[in-house]
């Protein structure tokens, strides 16, 4: 605290250089105590073996995992007003092509409703009017969320995004006061910083996708990209998967068919990538030990 | 409590005040002083500069620390104040300075 933090405000003024949002985030990390920080991070921990992502984009915060395929798993803070603003895009929410669904807010509880099943707040946080947060209520335990956050008192809401004709709401999956209140100045911060980087991402990440998904799945050539690894797979196991996927017999490939495609690969490299895709599920062996096919096969 | 929180209302200090006059904001200063009658106090913002809100209704609480008030900015740049909220302080001293900063 003290001497170093106004540098970051005067440096956030003018351009958010790289060594700024690397410090920002690591001061998130100190400041935020087991709320922002540990959200983020246990989202990047959500990763599924088998769900596509593209890796490799080096994004700085390390955090924000982008999956364009799949559900986003981030947690983005966000301002009320963004949230009122966000536009439906198929099932998610999409605040300036910022893909978000579960959002980090902070503001004051001007309300609170106490239902059998639920309670709902008033959250405000100055940006717009107050935005409604839903709270279920576990009714067979007596516990924490029984007990009713009084208004006029700062909070963290972690929650989904929800539109219901055409009226913006959350349900929240913590509520917590908040103890500090120079948590709320960083969650101002956050929000910039996390959008930048997200915004940033999606522009890389949509131009990244393009040029791997042109070449075509059962081309054998993928040009530059060969220290990348796509979806988890070398390379060659990528190159092996994708033949054997365009392969429609009901035998599958044989080694030898792969071998006389793929001339770069020699055959112990092409045994080795097939037992591995084997063993993680992406082929199965059919007549013989020398013949596979996809399991992702249409 | 009026419209005046169902809108926007941007985080100013003091010397934004001149900006701002007859728009609802928020701002959060350290209590200075009180004026003896109750309806008037003094906030000094981030930047060190002093900030005079007024209340329609007296002040009916000793209220030290951190405020943080939403109103209205009158045309002599002071805030008629609608809603006030204190930070907590308990844990950790609030930084106004940090708070400041665009």
């Amino acid at each position: 605290m003290g001497k170093n933090m106004p540098h970051l405000g005067s440096e956030y003024q003018h351009s958010v250089s790289s060594y700024v949002k690397d410090w920002a985030i690591v001061q998130v990390r100190d400041q935020a105590g087991d709320g922002a920080a540990a959200f983020m991070s246990s989202a990047h921990e959500d990763q599924g073996g088998y769900v596509q992502s593209p890796g490799g984009f080096g994004s700085p915060a390390a955090t924000q995992d982008k999956r364009p395929k799949s559900r986003s798993q981030n947690i983005v803070p966000c301002t009320v007003s963004q949230l009122f603003s966000a536009q439906q895009v198929d099932e998610t929410f999409q605040v300036r092509d910022v893909e978000i669904s579960q959002v980090l807010i902070m503001g004051l509880i001007r309300q609170a409703e106490k239902a059998p099943t639920n309670i709902l707040y008033k959250v405000d946080d100055m940006t717009a009017a107050p935005m409604d947060v839903r709270q279920w209520v576990d009714t067979d335990e007596a516990g924490s969320e029984n007990i009713v956050v009084p208004p006029g008192t700062y909070v963290k809401v972690a929650g989904h995004l929800r539109s219901f004709q055409n009226k913006k709401s959350l349900v929240a999956f913590k509520i917590k006061p908040l103890e500090n209140m120079n948590e709320f100045t960083t969650h101002l911060l956050e929000i910039v910083n996390a959008h930048m980087i997200l915004r940033k991402q999606t522009k890389e990440g949509s131009k990244m996708f393009q040029s791997l998904s042109s070449p075509g799945m059962g081309t054998v050539s993928y040009g530059g990209l060969s220290n990348l690894p796509v979806n988890g797979l070398t390379v060659h196991q990528s190159q092996v998967l994708n033949l054997i996927k365009t392969c429609s017999l009901p035998e599958g490939m044989s080694l030898q068919d792969l071998q006389s495609q793929l001339h770069n690969i020699n055959m112990t490299t092409i045994k080795q990538a097939v037992e591995f895709l084997s063993s993680e599920g992406h082929i199965y062996s059919t007549v013989d030990d020398e013949h596979y096919r996809s399991t992702d096969a249409e | 409590m009026e419209d005046v929180h169902e809108g926007p209302r941007p985080r100013i200090t003091t010397s934004q005040l001149a900006q701002h006059v007859g728009q609802p904001v928020c701002f959060v200063g350290r209590m200075q002083k009180i004026h003896p009658s109750g309806k008037m106090f003094v906030l000094s913002d981030g930047e060190g500069k002093s900030a005079t809100v007024e209340l329609s209704e007296p002040l009916d609480e000793e209220i030290s620390g951190v405020l943080e008030v939403v109103g209205r900015v009158t045309n002599q740049a002071t805030i008629m104040c609608m809603s006030y909220v204190q930070f907590r302080e308990d844990k950790s001293p609030f930084d106004t300075y940090l708070m400041s900063r665009p």
